[in-house]
């Protein structure tokens, strides 16, 4: 009877020891990342039966475990991978909130500084210091477009080296991972069965580094082990066994590096658009959506102000009596054949109409029976089975394709507008050589005895009439009788007996005026070459006008308003994503102050326990010594 | 709910850590002045401040371009200035070269004073701005407009008008030709002008004449020529343009009125057997061959008959002209003052406009500095609560007791 006491004793002696010790560990490892607290499960000893009933027989701890809730815990994965996706994401754009926020550094001050040098050439067309300040003010402006775009191309630099630093941290991880399920798999079974505690939570806290990485998915194995698949499916970590991340040039775009997994030899591309959550998933939306966006829309601006500009240049005369040059040269669509795509292969491409330019890039693909140009932002797309030429081109937004050599199966990327910003420049070095001038002036013969006037007349849309500048002498007959003749080369002239109506268009050899008035019996009127025009501001005046006249977007946005709107979609992109990326963090905060209520560590708490223990440790001394009494009275009996 | 002492201690610091932040803000809004630091803070208003400044900027380059404007307009009406003073120097000149107590030599003296007015007309049209450009040559800046030979005075400019971007959707003509304001001026009386034959021998003077009924104009010549038989006076009318007569054998009473066509002019004094007059549509007629015919007139000795009806009639077609020619110049004055007076109101628009836009802008991005300062003390006081609770109970343990 004696020993039962004592045996029962250094049973709860032994189990109050248990619990001392993961109480201490507990309180030890509060601040320990991914620790979760443990608890000492206890049971009865199995009882003695007797004639009396069951008599108990003392407590045996069964086992240490965790407290915690998996419901929570994945949960709180899901929430995490997509806080550290939005996290990145709003880090990435922020850089170009912030380049563009900046007043001073920003396009529109040396847009406006180009276009007041224009109006200054139109005040004093034959200024020269008005003309240098033009080309220099131009230059500044080529160089402001410059300079943001090499920010934005630094910024695809910086994610390049983000995605292979990336790799390397998932791939440690993976490894780390794979050499913990082992390390789990031995203890466990040389325990018999009991829990790793502190290497699942180990374990754990390496796959939620790895979750704020790239979202996984995680199955739980019989065995204790854990695989970690990525992407659709792909194994990363099997049992022991483990696949690496490998950074690629992406086969669209040899711009970018993108994510390969790589399973023996081979390496297969990890599809971006499988990659919803954690840190990579951040900064490759924030390249594909925002980052390739932005640059084309400033190309976009480049491109159309230069070609715009050019146009209305080349309908002008310089102060050496020849027609306008283009004043800025700008870069031609970019196309890059897909890796694998026959080296024989090639595509030309060119844009046919500025005007309606968009965003996006395109992809041009033929499937052995189709030919086929792709808008890449809504896959958007035209075909034809008739092979590109320049006869019958391929267009899709003012993108045509005029000649393709291609085999099945092979497609190129046609990038319109990405170089627009790097590509421009001045073409112009020679201050005579900026079209100020009108090509023709008009003249109403002193002898006339009407009242007719003739405008100073236009340029019509390019392409130039070869007879353009080739002199005009209208007459009008004798006597009067509302008609009038035009002399002059050039198609459909001389012309006889054309109707005068008063203020109506009058074009020959694509240039355009109006004669109003009543002219008289006779009345002269004559066009003829601008010679020696030097002070003449009109092509000066319409360079200067293109600075408010909506040219972008189906003529619905001017260079300045495109800006704008590039600047408002990336704030609003910016201000969208610090909200969602806000109201994450604060649902990833309050998940996991639900998983630290269940599993974190509460000192007070550990501290009752502690004393709750060191009594319980205290009383089952007492039932020993107490047990030694009764053995000495015993004794003493005898 | 249970909860952990990480979470304690996380929270505080979270608190701390947002207090903050919301604190630098303010603080970087309250340094700067701006209420839009970057465009995320509020997109629409920073895409809007953009369109805002350019037309601020553009405001101030059309008001630039007004100044320029102005100036030039300035130079040019400055210019007509003087011509008009001259001119009204030639017309006193013409008038006292009329007076029948004048002889050759002293209308030679009138002459030689005439020459050197004419000189300077010449100088006046050829005048240039600051940069060297002449004024009146069209769009031929570098092109001396007016080249003088005698009394020939050639035009080698253009009739292009030079225009400056004045206002958004006005542009203003900054110069007019060479052409327009010294060769376009209408002959005689805008419609017609007379003639006396300069082989006429008798004192016959004609006017210069007026329309009487517009719709039965012709725009034809005619010649009235005078036959003296048997001591009565009569004369013809034939439209030379068609030959055809128009009347003929009127009988001529001195001063009298002779109409027909729509037109009628009157010639007073005695015209001699064979003497003509000639009627003709208005021609454009130059300054300078105005002035260059008064100076061949009075050249020309004109003492006795016929000479001194011929020199009546040169004198009385040239004051028409010279008056022609001021209120040519006139109009072209008041059209440059109309134009001068459209930039004062456009200037005075633009300064409106240039506040507005500043008010706009300054609506749009600058920051609410009574707002901003109360917003900084808040967050100040939060921050410290914070602080201060974090202090309270990270101090609270169970282990203080043990």
């Amino acid at each position: 009877m004696g020993n039962g006491i004592l045996d029962i004793g250094i049973t709860g002696l032994l189990t109050s020891q248990n619990q001392l010790l993961t109480t201490s560990h507990n309180i030890s490892n509060a601040d320990t990342p991914g620790y979760k607290r443990q608890q000492v499960v206890l049971s009865t000893n199995i009882p003695q039966s007797s004639g009396a009933g069951f008599v108990g027989r003392g407590v045996h701890s069964t086992t240490v475990q965790r407290i915690y809730n998996q419901f929570v815990v994945s949960q709180s994965l899901q929430i995490q991978t997509q806080s550290q996706a939005l996290d990145s994401y709003f880090g990435q754009i922020k850089q170009l909130d912030n380049m563009l926020g900046d007043s001073t550094s920003g396009l529109s001050p040396a847009l406006q500084n180009f276009f007041s040098a224009i109006q200054d050439v139109a005040t004093n067309p034959a200024v020269i210091p008005s003309r240098q300040a033009m080309i220099s003010n131009g230059e500044a402006l080529v160089a402001r477009f410059q300079s943001m775009d090499q920010r934005m191309s630094q910024i695809r630099e910086d994610i390049n080296t983000q995605i292979t630093s990336t790799v390397d941290d998932v791939n440690s991880l993976a490894k780390q991972i794979g050499d913990i399920n082992h390390q789990i798999l031995l203890a466990e079974g040389a325990a018999g069965g009991q829990p790793a505690n502190d290497m699942q939570d180990q374990r754990d806290e390496l796959i939620s580094q790895l979750n704020k990485i790239v979202n996984t998915d995680t199955v739980r194995q019989s065995d204790g082990s854990v695989n970690v698949y990525v992407g659709n499916g792909q194994a990363l970590v099997v049992g022991t066994q483990t696949l690496s991340f490998k950074a690629i040039t992406s086969p669209d775009n040899p711009d970018n590096l993108t994510i390969a997994l790589v399973t023996g030899n081979n390496t297969v591309q990890l599809p971006e658009d499988q990659i919803t959550g954690g840190t990579l998933n951040g900064v490759l939306s924030f390249r594909n959506v925002t980052l390739d966006n932005a640059q084309n829309a400033l190309g976009r601006i480049a491109i159309t102000l230069a070609q715009t500009f050019n146009a209305q240049h080349q309908s002008g005369m310089d102060l050496n009596g020849d027609m306008g040059s283009n004043f800025f040269s700008l870069p031609p669509p970019k196309v890059i054949s897909a890796i694998g795509n026959n080296p024989a292969s090639n595509i030309t491409a060119g844009i046919s109409d500025y005007s309606v330019l968009t965003t996006s890039d395109y992809q041009f693909s033929y499937d052995g029976t189709n030919y086929t140009l792709t808008r890449s932002s809504d896959n958007t797309s035209v075909s034809t089975a008739v092979a590109p030429s320049g006869a019958t081109p391929l267009t899709l937004d003012g993108i045509s394709v005029t000649a393709a050599t291609i085999l099945a199966n092979e497609r190129f990327r046609i990038q319109p507008t990405i170089n627009g910003a790097k590509d421009l420049a001045v073409n112009i070095t020679d201050t005579t050589k900026i079209a100020a001038a009108g090509p023709n002036r008009t003249n109403a013969a002193l002898t006339n005895t009407g009242t007719g006037k003739i405008s100073a007349g236009t340029v019509n849309p390019l392409p130039l009439d070869s007879n353009l500048q080739q002199p005009l002498t209208i007459t009008f007959h004798t006597p009067y009788d509302g008609q009038y003749d035009v002399a002059g080369i050039g198609t459909g002239l001389p012309a006889t007996n054309q109707a005068y109506t008063a203020g109506a268009d009058i074009s020959f050899n694509g240039y355009t005026f109006q004669i109003s008035g009543s002219p008289a019996a006779g009345d002269i009127f004559t066009i003829a070459p601008n010679l020696n025009g030097s002070a003449d501001n009109r092509n000066a005046l319409l360079l200067g006008v293109l600075q408010t006249k909506n040219t972008i977007e189906n003529g619905t946005a001017s260079y300045q308003s495109a800006y704008g709107q590039l600047v408002s979609q990336i704030g609003n992109k910016t201000r969208e994503l610090e909200v969602t990326s806000k109201a994450q963090a604060t649902l990833l905060k309050q998940t996991e102050n639900t998983m630290q209520s269940v599993s974190g560590v509460n000192l007070d708490e550990e501290a009752a326990n502690l004393m709750r223990f060191q009594q319980a440790y205290q009383a089952s001394s007492k039932v020993i010594e107490m047990s030694n009494t009764l053995f000495d009275s015993i004794l003493r009996i005898g | 709910m249970r909860v952990s002492t990480n979470t304690i201690y996380e929270t505080g610091t979270n608190l701390m850590l947002q207090q903050q932040d919301a604190l630098v803000k303010t603080q970087q809004q309250l340094s700067t002045g701006r209420r839009i630091l970057a465009p995320s803070d509020d997109p629409i208003a920073a895409a809007q401040a953009l369109n805002v400044t350019q037309s601020e900027s553009l405001n101030k380059q059309y008001s630039v371009n007004r100044a320029s404007a102005s100036s030039s307009l300035g130079l040019e009406e400055n210019v007509l200035k003087q011509v008009t003073s001259l001119l009204q120097d030639v017309h006193g000149t013409t008038v006292y070269g009329g007076n029948s107590t004048l002889t050759d030599a002293d209308r030679k003296i009138l002459a030689t004073e005439l020459r050197s007015k004419l000189d300077s007309l010449v100088g006046l049209a050829n005048t240039t701005d600051e940069n060297g450009q002449f004024l009146f040559s069209g769009y031929q800046a570098s092109t001396k407009p007016f080249v003088q030979t005698g009394l020939n005075v050639q035009y080698s400019g253009d009739q292009g008008q030079r225009l400056n971007q004045v206002g958004p959707a006005r542009q203003l003509a900054i110069s007019d030709s060479g052409t327009d304001v010294f060769e376009r001026i209408k002959s005689g009386n805008g419609i017609f002008t007379t003639a006396a034959n300069s082989l006429n021998l008798g004192t016959g003077v004609i006017d210069g004449g007026s329309v009487i009924t517009p719709a039965s104009l012709t725009g034809a010549n005619y010649d009235i020529n005078f036959t003296v038989a048997a001591g009565v006076t009569t004369y013809d009318i034939v439209n030379t343009t068609t030959g055809v007569p128009v009347s003929s054998a009127n009988p001529y009473v001195g001063n009298s009125t002779i109409s027909f066509d729509g037109i009628q002019m009157s010639i007073k004094g005695d015209p001699a057997n064979g003497d003509k007059f000639t009627v003709s549509p208005s021609s454009n007629k130059s300054i300078f061959k105005t002035v260059g015919d008064l100076i061949t007139a009075l050249e020309t000795p004109s003492s006795g008959q016929p000479g001194g009806t011929r020199l009546a009639n040169s004198l009385s077609t040239a004051l028409q002209s010279i008056n022609n020619s001021l209120e040519h110049v006139l109009t072209k004055q008041s059209s440059i003052g109309a134009r001068m007076n459209e930039i004062d109101t456009l200037e005075s628009v633009g300064g409106d406009q240039s506040i507005q836009f500043e008010q706009l802008l300054s609506q749009l991005q600058d920051v609410d500095f009574a707002k901003a300062t109360s917003d900084f003390q808040r967050q100040q006081l939060y921050l410290q609560a914070a602080q201060q609770s974090y202090i309270k109970i990270s101090r609270l343990s169970l282990f203080n007791y043990i």
